[in-house]
């Protein structure tokens, strides 16, 4: 009896622990709805972005008619700033913008001048007075970081020619006089002492010094009092945190924390869950009455002192917030409820500044609105998104994707989205990588594209064999290729030759293997990759028995020369350089086990010139080396289509304009090469000074430079001549992969494994 | 004709009972089946009226055929498995806390059996895999115990069938037993009695008594079996893949894959013409049951 | 007799043990600190191949795994929140609806009641994705996509739980009824004090049903609910990517934590509701 009662008492008291916990959870969003006092400083403007109604809060934006929104508009920078770096962006001595910048950039050694510029009636001038730059180069420190002290004097942060840190006070006279010494010195058996990513210098005069995990208290005089714990970002210039009225505000444990900068101690927490997609705020600022800002890719919010919920200010989605060709390096509020954001490109160079203010003229929420569907999250469709919606501030691009990064697709969601096209709704445009497009255009769900895809070619701007490569028989095209990759192969003749044929890959004598060792999936897929013409080339495609045969004792024979195993043991892996992760089209990077001499050729996927660094330097290494695409093959990226019932035809033709305009393609975002011609020379040209990649296993090394602007060149060529794009159906793959497993793993003879594949592949083309 | 006030409210009685959940059911879940029965005679995109195309379709398809002989043989030899299985045990806690007189053993099993029915497939599928991949606890037990090596990949091979039968079993037999419990309860205990005083044996109790009394539970848990059987999918579309070996290719794997293609139309034919099957035997019983009432 | 029941004991014993020990992997997994996981249950996670070292208990037990879950992914707690807003309303409101409709069916005689009760069955019958358009194309006419109540009304109008609760009814003699009627009680009151009470048993279980399906349901939520911040628990646990495989294991025990805990409470209820049945017969 006394364990029933037991029992059931802890089963209500668990579960009651549970639901209160959630409650605690959603109470901050709950309460906070609720006892939303409009304390906040926005809203104790008189006619500003504030009151009641015209704040955005998205769910009351949404009701049509609502007037006001935060505009932006771009402020000019000094030309010669093109290729200048921030190192500091403040309100400084007179209350006005002031920015920090130096010529170089990060990898450059030596020292670079400095400049300080001060915003004033509108116009950048430079401060030509500023004494800062000659200071530093008697000192012989390379300026990193300046920045305005609560205590009214400006501070330098640079390195010496040891690459040292040292923190000067600027004083009147143009002096400067080194501040926290030796605080900065390596400890012992250490080669580099303390590099903080950012400084802040506190109203007493004494010290905040960032580091990637922590954050550090001084004094004036050099003691250190406490640390105080953040989170790292993940970035090198990553510096979140502010300090203001005795506060610390910073970071941890993916929730924002005050410290009390008297003891070290956090007085409180606050979640940013409900900012959706918010999870590395990118820039947080005091509002001088306790509260916080918190600016993102998402837009810019606000949260109250004690407050508990935030306040959405600025949608990042309608500007260049969200834009994933730049990011936020600064941002900074005005004299009257206007913000400043200050945006770099790659590396802290290409300076943007724009300028948001509240118009209550401006539709809250733009009259009209795009939805874009895809599977997975792709930068350039995001960017295209951004472009898109700056050059049409009245129309709202929503970029709606299944999954989050990393996450994995599952059936329920394609067919959530089948449900939704079924109905005659879902997404005005769909990025159909991953989903079923040759049911989609059977039935019609898409919208022939043919027409724009005329005028696009007639540009001139396009890669048009790119795009041509999707007509389908009839002529008509339904999808647009926004980005692409193709298969490289180095090797000699010899072996370059033997992948001409499954015949020749199967018959392929040379002293070492015609393939590095890999696990029989990407044997697989990457031999349906390369011989894609052959195998697939006929209606009927690997549903020919005696193909199928070729082409599994092909892959036989590839793994059986190199050690292939379906699956690979820990030491294996060590031992073959290899792994047991499947690629969905097989073509395994693997460069270096040819540099290695551990292989006659090896495969290369070329999806930007970055990644092509070790493959270019393997072959100069290697006289008589040839780096040739495979065929006219190629892979098409984020392929966009309109879907028929759309009610914007127009406007979702015209966003996948701005997809493939040279102002989107010439982005470099990592995700593939760009199908326009113009994008595609614009980055061939661009040098990348101190771009190096290196990779080693075991006593094995090698480092290699961003390709040569010939070996780019070379390569940007072949791009003119690929035809023919690689869409294999995975799912086949998949059964092939399935059902080849017990022949190559030698447990079962050619015709067994072929007959299992051609009865499960009879019910899938059955259906 | 007048009817009486108090027949009048006799008959309005089971309808005032019945209204919320008719009036929602006709909304939330009859308005969506004569859809589907209307889009079973249209078009994917449900525009234009084909007849009875899509039935012709689907009948003459050969991956229906299978997928449709798979599932008669899954239900057939799992509904009756479940169905024993869960009697069996049902009937053990019952004569064990007659005996023991409510012990919390008895209870605890209870408990323990119903439990796996809350656990998310998805997590499930890795327990599973643990258990059956080549290199599972299972291959591994059989090695010790047969001295020879197992690498059987038990999911994948046409041991499947068994596989997933087996997962299904784990996963509903508990609440079939708390149905078959409440059943067993509502016979009422005077029965056995009178029938023990009449010198009745165990097994002539159990057939004369418990089979009969439980004839309305039986019929309850038949259903809800099948209802079951195909939620089964996602098991076996997690530990084998969309398309698995031939023996566990079932109708729900056909949906799931006409329903990828957009194939909205042979879904629908194919579910109509299924709960027409259904009926026949249905209607057959309802007859058959009628004339009896007439002759008697 | 003792050995008979020896036996009895034997054989329960060994059908709980079956279906405790993958359970009772899963919870060991669990506490699992990464390494420890990844050494004993390399291939089943699909990372490699190596021998699978299954222990119920672990080495190093760690509660590393439910920290990053509970703490670590802020996303959690909403989603678990979601999931009772989602599927409470549902069970009350089936209480609501198809008790009554259930006692009409059980124990009244009408005009095409066979014909309404196979329309009842005929629909719960058929699978999720054969409506689901269909199901779709009323909740937009509605107006309640994108809502928690395009899951909870559907979910409250389920034909499942009337089916269920019917053949239960059925089987409480008329008699108890009939001498409720003498007592001079009405309809509604014999309802409540009469059908409820001894039904009590189906109606739980039932009920059970319908949370588990709803705590455990993925189709409905990623169709009907584009915004995620609606989404329930159910959809955390596919989310888990693969570098997070760590925490499926505690995302699972968590996720059936509630309903564990509500059908252990609930199974006390279930046998006084029995026990007063018994009492009153």
């Amino acid at each position: 009896m006394m364990i029933k009662i037991h029992k059931k008492g802890m089963a209500w008291l668990l579960m009651a622990g549970l639901v209160l916990g959630s409650l605690g959870g959603c109470q901050k969003k709950a309460g906070g709805t609720i006892e939303d006092t409009g304390k906040t400083k926005a809203q104790a403007g008189e006619s500003g972005p504030g009151d009641g109604s015209t704040v955005l809060p998205s769910e009351e934006a949404k009701e049509p008619g609502a007037m006001g929104r935060y505009g932006e508009t771009e402020i000019e920078l000094p030309q010669e700033m093109e290729n200048h770096m921030k190192c500091g962006f403040m309100k400084g001595e007179s209350g006005s913008l002031e920015l920090f910048t130096k010529e170089g950039d990060y990898y450059s050694d030596g020292i670079s001048d400095a400049f300080h510029y001060v915003y004033q009636d509108g116009i950048w001038e430079k401060d030509e007075n500023w004494a800062g730059n000659d200071a530093l180069k008697e000192k012989g420190i390379d300026l990193m970081e300046a920045a305005y002290g609560q205590d009214g004097s400006y501070y330098l942060g640079g390195t010496d020619g040891d690459y040292r840190y040292h923190l000067f006070r600027l004083e009147e006279d143009g002096s400067l006089t080194e501040c926290l010494e030796g605080v900065f010195d390596p400890t012992e058996g250490r080669e580099y002492g303390l590099l903080p990513p950012k400084f802040q210098v506190l109203e007493d005069g004494s010290f905040l010094i960032y580091e990637y995990y922590e954050v550090y208290l001084y004094d004036a005089s050099g003691k250190r009092l406490f640390s105080m714990a953040k989170d790292f970002s993940g970035t090198t210039s990553d510096a979140r945190g502010f300090s203001e009225g005795g506060e610390f505000v910073t970071v941890l444990d993916n929730q924002i924390v005050r410290y009390d900068l008297k003891n070290g101690r956090i007085t409180d927490t606050v979640s940013y869950d409900e900012i959706d997609g918010a999870r590395d705020a990118a820039e947080l600022l005091g509002d001088g009455q306790g509260g916080i800002y918190m600016a993102t890719e998402v837009g810019l919010s606000h949260i109250s002192k004690g407050g508990s919920m935030w306040e959405v200010l600025i949608d990042g989605s309608l500007n260049h917030m969200g834009m994933r060709s730049i990011y936020m390096t600064g941002f900074l509020e005005g004299e009257s409820q206007d913000y400043y954001g200050l945006f770099a490109e790659e590396a802290g160079k290409g300076l943007l500044l724009f300028h948001y203010v509240y118009d209550p003229d401006m539709a809250a929420v733009p009259p009209s609105g795009l939805t874009v569907y895809s599977l997975k999250d792709h930068s350039t469709v995001r960017q295209a998104a951004s472009q898109f919606q700056s050059e049409h501030p009245d129309v709202r691009v929503e970029v709606r994707t299944a999954v989050e990064d990393g996450g994995s697709v599952t059936e329920e969601m394609i067919q959530g989205l089948n449900t939704e096209l079924l109905s005659g709704k879902g997404a005005d445009i769909l990025i159909l990588d991953g989903l079923p497009a040759d049911s989609y255009i059977e039935k019609g769900i898409l919208m022939d594209l043919s027409g724009l895809v005329e005028e696009l070619e007639s540009s001139g701007e396009m890669y048009n064999n790119l795009l041509d490569g999707l007509k389908e028989e009839d002529g008509k095209i339904y999808q647009v290729p926004a980005r692409f990759s193709f298969p490289l192969l180095l090797g000699e003749e010899k072996a370059i030759q033997a992948y001409s044929s499954l015949e020749a890959m199967k018959g392929y004598e040379g002293e070492k293997p015609l393939v590095p060792t890999e696990n029989y999936g990407n044997l697989l897929r990457m031999t349906a990759t390369l011989r894609y013409k052959e195998l697939f080339g006929s209606r009927e495609g690997l549903a020919d028995r005696g193909l199928l045969i070729r082409y599994l004792e092909t892959v036989k024979a590839i793994g059986e020369a190199n050690g292939a195993k379906t699956v690979f043991s820990e030491e294996e892996m060590e031992e073959k350089w290899t792994s047991n992760y499947v690629k969905d089209d097989g073509i395994i990077d693997n460069s270096i086990q040819y540099d290695a001499g551990r292989a006659d050729s090896s495969t290369e996927e070329a999806d930007g010139y970055g990644t092509l660094c070790i493959a270019a330097e393997v072959r100069r290494l290697h006289p008589g080396t040839l780096m040739v695409p495979a065929e006219d093959l190629y892979r098409p990226f984020m392929l966009a289509s309109v879907n028929h019932s759309t009610a914007n035809e127009e406007l979702a033709k015209e966003f996948i304009r701005c997809l493939l305009s040279y102002e989107v393609q010439k982005e470099e975002l990592y995700d593939g090469f760009p199908v326009n011609k113009k994008a595609m020379a614009f980055i061939t040209e661009k040098d990348k000074e101190g771009f190096s990649v290196g990779s080693g296993i075991g006593d094995y090394h090698i480092s290699a430079e961003y390709p040569s602007r010939e070996v780019r060149e070379e390569i940007g060529a072949m791009a003119d001549t690929l035809k023919v794009p690689v869409r294999i159906d995975w799912t086949v793959m998949q059964m092939v992969e399935e059902g080849a497993r017990d022949y190559l793993d030698g447990k079962e003879s050619v015709e067994q494994a072929a007959d299992k594949i051609l009865r499960t592949m009879s019910i899938y083309l059955a259906e | 004709m007048k009817i009486p006030y108090l027949k009048m409210k006799k008959m309005l009685v089971p309808w005032l009972f019945l209204a919320p959940s008719l009036g929602g059911a006709a909304v939330f879940m009859g308005g969506p089946f004569v859809d589907v029965v209307k889009r079973s005679f249209t078009d994917a995109m449900g525009g234009r009226f084909t007849g009875l195309q899509n039935y012709q379709a689907v009948v003459d398809n050969s991956a229906f055929q299978l997928a449709a002989g798979n599932t008669v043989r899954f239900l057939g030899v799992c509904i009756p498995l479940l169905m024993t299985i869960s009697l069996g045990l049902a009937l053990l806690i019952a004569g064990g806390a007659q005996a023991h007189k409510k012990s919390s053993v008895i209870k605890n099993c209870r408990t323990i059996l119903v439990l796996p029915m809350a656990v998310p497939t998805a997590s499930m599928v890795l327990v599973w895999r643990i258990l059956l991949c080549p290199d599972g606890v299972l291959n591994q037990m059989l090695s010790q115990v047969t001295g020879k090596a197992w690498e059987t990949d038990w999911a994948f091979s046409r041991h499947a069938f068994w596989v997933l039968i087996a997962t299904y079993l784990w996963r509903h037999t508990g609440y079939d037993m708390l149905l078959w419990l409440a059943g067993l309860q509502g016979i009422p205990g005077e029965q056995y009695e009178a029938a023990r005083m009449d010198g009745a044996g165990a097994a002539a109790r159990f057939w004369y008594i418990t089979i009969p009394g439980l004839k309305g539970t039986l019929g309850m848990v038949g259903v809800l079996s099948v209802v079951n059987s195909f939620r089964v999918y996602r098991e076996a579309y997690l530990l084998a893949g969309s398309y698995p070996d031939a023996s566990i290719y079932l109708i729900p794997h056909l949906f799931a894959h006409w329903f990828l293609g957009l194939d909205i139309q042979k879904m629908t034919a194919a579910a109509a013409m299924m709960t027409g099957v259904c009926l026949i035997p249905a209607g057959v019983v309802w007859i058959f049951y009628k004339r009896r009432r007439h002759w008697m | 007799m003792k050995k008979r029941n020896g036996m009895v004991l034997i054989i329960l014993a060994a059908a709980c043990l079956l279906v405790w020990i993958p359970l009772l992997l899963m919870a060991g997994a669990s506490l699992m600190p990464e390494d420890e996981l990844y050494w004993r249950y390399l291939s089943p996670l699909g990372l490699g191949k190596d021998r699978v070292r299954a222990a119920l208990l672990p080495s190093y037990p760690s509660p590393e795994a439910f920290v990053e879950l509970l703490i670590r992914s802020p996303g959690f707690f909403v989603m678990f929140w979601n999931s009772c807003l989602q599927v409470l309303p549902v069970l009350a409101g089936q209480l609501a609806v198809a008790a009554p409709a259930a006692w009409a069916f059980a124990k009244f005689r009408f005009k095409g009641k066979r014909l309404l009760f196979g329309g009842y069955v005929i629909l719960m019958v058929l699978p999720f994705q054969v409506t689901q358009v269909s199901n779709y194309l009323v909740l937009d006419r509605l107006g309640l996509l994108d809502s928690h109540l395009s899951l909870i009304l559907p979910g409250i109008w389920s034909t499942l739980p009337v089916f269920i609760m019917t053949k239960t009814f059925e089987t409480i003699p008329d008699v108890l009824m009939e001498a409720a009627y003498l007592d001079g009680a009405g309809e509604f009151y014999t309802f409540f004090h009469v059908g409820l009470p001894l039904g009590y048993p189906a109606v739980v279980a039932s009920l059970m049903l319908s949370f588990v399906e709803g705590w455990n349901a993925l189709e409905q939520p990623v169709t009907y609910l584009k915004s995620k911040n609606l989404w329930p628990l159910s959809l955390y646990l596919p989310g888990i990517t693969e570098d997070k495989a760590s925490v499926a294991f505690a995302a699972a025990l968590v996720t059936c934590l509630l309903p564990v805990l509500l059908y252990l409470s609930c199974q006390e209820e279930l046998e006084q509701g029995v026990a007063a049945a018994g009492v009153k017969q």
